[in-house]
């Protein structure tokens, strides 16, 4: 490998990793004007435009305060959580492909991080864990116990239901997910893995939803019952740590469900060539995304929060038993069209 | 020395030092956390032995769903720091020091019988020969299958005594 070789790979690493917290600021106004648009108030418009400055704001505001740290704390983890939270969010964009090859110079670059088979990692639980325990306090420990028992349980059927897309497409690479999803049926239906698995997508969507801690299953941190959950005791930044890791979460949540089951970056009669293609295809990628972002932040302000034993029950005996119908459905599929 | 040697060593030096750590530790939840550094840095040895499907499962299943299981036991149960009793037996020390003696028999064994070096990379060996899913799952279904289903048997026993040492008596 040449020096400019060894560059490319590591922009094509670190460029996603340092792009995404800064949709975290426009996306965190988003929220909140989305939820005063759909409780019928104005939500926050009073800096610049449209509110637009009130995300500046509160990033100034979590720079600028008091950092508290509990004294009966566990120093050492209790700094490393919130630093876990944003590595583990950030860490998993790298697998997802977010536009397709671009052409320069005779080079061809895939526009993805890391060329590495699907592991969803749902490293993130470890932050809050941590976080929980660091604390030394009882919300903060409740919180870290029911996110590590949430995140088992819908770990699983969300593996499960990703399985039947692994298994449609014979491979564990996302770019070859993304091109077995290429061109349509009958003319009209583009080949998403969406339509033949739409019972997957769903527990997949669900799930997701529980693992990034958004309501209906924020339960870690269920104000309520438990103050703050596992960041009672976060101030400042560290706080701001978390938030981030939550919004960034969402995005790779949304991104995978993009690639997993609506084809990524492709649309059926589009083949991109050049590196205009190659902006086409991250627009594309870019629009599909926002689109999920977007459901997120509507079920979040829609639906009220499940009970902890609602939970349970929907993950072990609704979402687990129906990834498994998929996975068999999936592979009576598979072996018919062998058997052709 | 190749980048790629100097890459598995850092990885596996890690390994074995947060194993160390985890067996040492007296507080049961940083144990786990040294042993999810110790399943990480495994997992990257994994990647450059050219077993990126291992490294994956060891990923998903060992840091990702059963540390994690570890992580809430032992918070659930709020287990403390381990206090020494002082009491340690003398058996307890002879046992130890021979199956230190057995495990680095077994350990130069293998180091003798198929070296320290790396398998070539990934430029040098063909597509094929790298190790995939499909070959795995053929392997187990074929000439593994009768130790597959014997494993899965051994997870059900043990998934039905655990249910029955929890359930608590219903009061007449």
């Amino acid at each position: 490998m040449t020096l400019v070789d060894w560059i490319i790979l590591l922009l094509r690493v670190l460029l996603p990793a340092l792009i995404m917290p800064v949709f975290v600021i426009p996306l965190t106004w988003l929220e909140r004007r989305g939820a005063a648009f759909i409780q019928d108030r104005p939500g926050p418009n009073r800096v610049g435009p449209l509110g637009l400055g009130q995300a500046i704001a509160d990033m100034v505001k979590m720079f600028t305060k008091e950092a508290v740290m509990p004294a009966s704390a566990d120093r050492m983890l209790f700094l490393l959580a919130p630093a876990v939270a944003v590595f583990a969010a950030l860490s998993t964009f790298a697998i997802v492909p977010y536009a397709s090859t671009l052409e320069v110079g005779g080079k061809t670059i895939p526009l993805i991080g890391a060329d590495l088979s699907i592991a969803i990692t749902s490293l993130s639980v470890y932050a809050i864990v941590l976080a929980g325990w660091a604390s030394n306090d009882k919300f903060a420990l409740m919180g870290g116990i029911r996110s590590s028992a949430q995140i088992i349980s819908y770990e699983l059927a969300m593996t499960t239901a990703a399985a039947g897309v692994v298994l449609a497409a014979s491979s564990f690479r996302l770019p070859e997910i993304i091109a077995m999803q290429q061109g349509t049926w009958l003319g009209i239906i583009p080949r998403w893995n969406v339509f033949p698995q739409l019972l997957g997508f769903l527990v997949f969507f669900i799930a997701a939803f529980a693992e990034t801690n958004r309501l209906p299953f924020d339960l870690p941190e269920a104000e309520p019952e438990l103050v703050a959950g596992y960041h009672t005791e976060y101030s400042a930044m560290r706080f701001g740590a978390f938030q981030m890791a939550e919004y960034v979460n969402v995005m790779v949540a949304s991104a995978v469900t993009t690639t997993l089951y609506f084809g990524g970056w492709s649309i059926p009669g589009f083949h991109p060539h050049g590196v205009v293609g190659a902006i086409l295809s991250l627009l594309i990628f870019a629009a599909k995304t926002f689109f999920f972002v977007s459901v997120f932040i509507w079920v979040r302000w829609t639906l009220p929060r499940f009970r902890y034993d609602q939970l349970m029950k929907i993950g072990w005996k609704a979402l687990l038993p129906l990834a498994l119908l998929n996975l068999l459905w999936i592979a009576g599929l598979s072996a018919w069209r062998l058997s052709r | 020395m190749s980048a790629a040697r100097i890459v598995f060593d850092a990885f596996a030096l890690v390994a074995i030092l947060f194993a160390g750590l985890m067996v040492v530790g007296k507080d049961p939840i940083k144990s786990v956390l040294a042993l999810v550094v110790s399943f990480f840095a495994l997992a990257a040895t994994y990647v450059m032995v050219l077993s990126p499907f291992i490294a994956g499962l060891q990923v998903i299943v060992y840091a990702g769903a059963i540390l994690v299981l570890f992580l809430f036991v032992i918070m659930l149960l709020n287990v403390g720091r381990e206090k020494p009793d002082g009491s340690r037996r003398p058996i307890q020390t002879v046992l130890g020091s021979l199956s230190v003696v057995v495990f680095a028999t077994l350990l130069l064994g293998m180091l003798r019988s198929s070296g320290t070096s790396l398998p070539p990379q990934r430029e040098a060996v063909g597509k094929e020969l790298l190790p995939d899913p499909a070959a795995i799952a053929r392997l187990l279904f074929s000439d593994y299958l009768l130790h597959f289903e014997a494993v899965s048997v051994l997870l059900l026993a043990a998934l039905v005594g655990a249910f029955v040492l929890a359930r608590r008596e219903e009061a007449p």
